[in-house]
């Protein structure tokens, strides 16, 4: 295989895994959301489908786009599959998220035990002066100090999934779920002020 | 086409249907897109299984929800539920599509699978040996993360699927879905293959 085949190969992999890991978040963030009712967990997996579409337009193009080598139709039936069933399952996310932001509150039937127990998400900005900023998730214990699990984490316009090796930098936004009890020592962790 | 049958109402409890439809259809994609990776005819198979098995529960989760409905406020509220299930049973749909690559053998790209293998932890699947030291000790037991940086994340006995199991005693003749390091996997299996008698 010549070199440039080589890195085409590589580089459409690189995007079918940020296509894979996208969607598989979409659906994390999409049954939290409906399981805690989080009409703001439902925005962000609104936003994530949007950068989906986009993502999976790009790395349509990029597989189909000419190659060095003469390409087998099975190497491209089978990468251009799965790059679609990512975008399907995105999609399911999405409709499960728009199911929340229709408004009608949970039945009482899909009502978690840990809704009883006042679970709720909670955002905060990672500021200049946390203690958390510049740690990986792993050092920031967060979910030790305030019992508060990270679900996802913004930068900008790209959403992470949190890995113990994620790195948190000032201006993250994090995404939490825990007991409400939690809910201040979050903020006051990750934003750094009292 | 294989069989499909009837499925015949039986009372479950809507949010435990709903959760056990939620783990299956997220096991099925770990399972299909390590059968494509891996080109791994079993590991797609067991999609398939599953795969029924969700369309089974979708229909027993809206038998329960019609008879859940008693006015107009549960109906609009059971709505949103059954939608759920159905697309819970897209999601399953759509892993499924990616086993039936590797059952019409269709291999990926190997550049594809050396950039995953980078990226992606393994999944095996693997038979309890009936001389294996694993038999007989549950899941808990065998404290599979800290000791070789593997997890067993599912098990099925005959038509029966455990998604997660923790306290489930494992049986001679149980197929484990198994999760974690390269190395962690390796010994995971000898060990179930009973061709060593502790994880190393």
């Amino acid at each position: 295989m010549s070199s440039p085949d080589r890195a085409h190969w590589e580089r459409i992999t690189e995007d079918l895994v940020t296509l894979k890991d996208t969607s598989e978040m979409m659906i994390d963030l999409a049954y939290s959301a409906l399981l805690l009712n989080s009409s703001f967990l439902a925005e962000e997996v609104m936003m994530l489908e949007e950068q989906m579409d986009e993502l999976h337009i790009a790395f349509q193009k990029r597989v189909l786009s000419r190659t060095e080598e003469e390409t087998k139709p099975e190497d491209l039936l089978g990468i251009i599959r799965m790059g679609n069933v990512t975008e399907r399952i995105a999609d399911a996310a999405a409709e499960i998220a728009e199911v929340v932001l229709r408004g009608e509150e949970p039945h009482r039937v899909l009502q978690m035990v840990i809704q009883d127990a006042e679970e709720t998400v909670e955002r905060a900005v990672v500021g200049e002066n946390s203690l958390i900023a510049g740690k990986t998730l792993q050092d920031a214990e967060i979910a030790d100090e305030t019992g508060m699990w990270v679900l996802v984490i913004r930068r900008g316009s790209l959403w992470i999934r949190p890995k113990p090796t994620t790195r948190l930098f000032p201006g993250d936004v994090i995404i939490a779920s825990g007991y409400s009890e939690g809910e201040e020592d979050f903020k006051q962790l990750v934003s750094g002020e009292k | 086409m294989n069989k499909v049958k009837k499925t015949k109402y039986k009372p479950a409890p809507v949010r435990e249907t709903l959760i056990q439809m939620k783990d299956i259809s997220e096991l099925m994609i770990d399972l299909a897109y390590s059968a494509a990776l891996f080109h791994n005819k079993m590991l797609a198979e067991e999609v398939m299984e599953l795969e029924t098995k969700i369309d089974d529960l979708v229909y027993l989760l809206n038998m329960n929800l019609m008879l859940a409905a008693r006015d107009k406020r549960d109906a609009e509220q059971l709505a949103g539920v059954a939608k759920v299930g159905s697309l819970t049973n897209a999601i399953s749909d759509a892993a499924a599509d990616i086993a039936s690559l590797v059952l019409h053998d269709i291999k990926v790209h190997p550049v594809v699978r050396e950039v995953f293998q980078r990226a992606e932890e393994h999944l095996t699947r693997v038979v309890i040996d009936e001389n294996s030291f694993m038999a007989g000790k549950t899941v808990d037991d065998l404290e599979l993360a800290a000791e070789v940086g593997a997890d067993i994340i599912a098990l099925r006995r005959g038509m029966f699927w455990d998604i997660n199991p923790d306290k489930e005693l494992l049986m001679p003749g149980d197929v484990v879905v198994a999760r974690g390091t390269k190395d962690g996997l390796n010994s995971l299996v000898k060990a179930a293959r009973a061709e060593v008698d502790h994880l190393e």
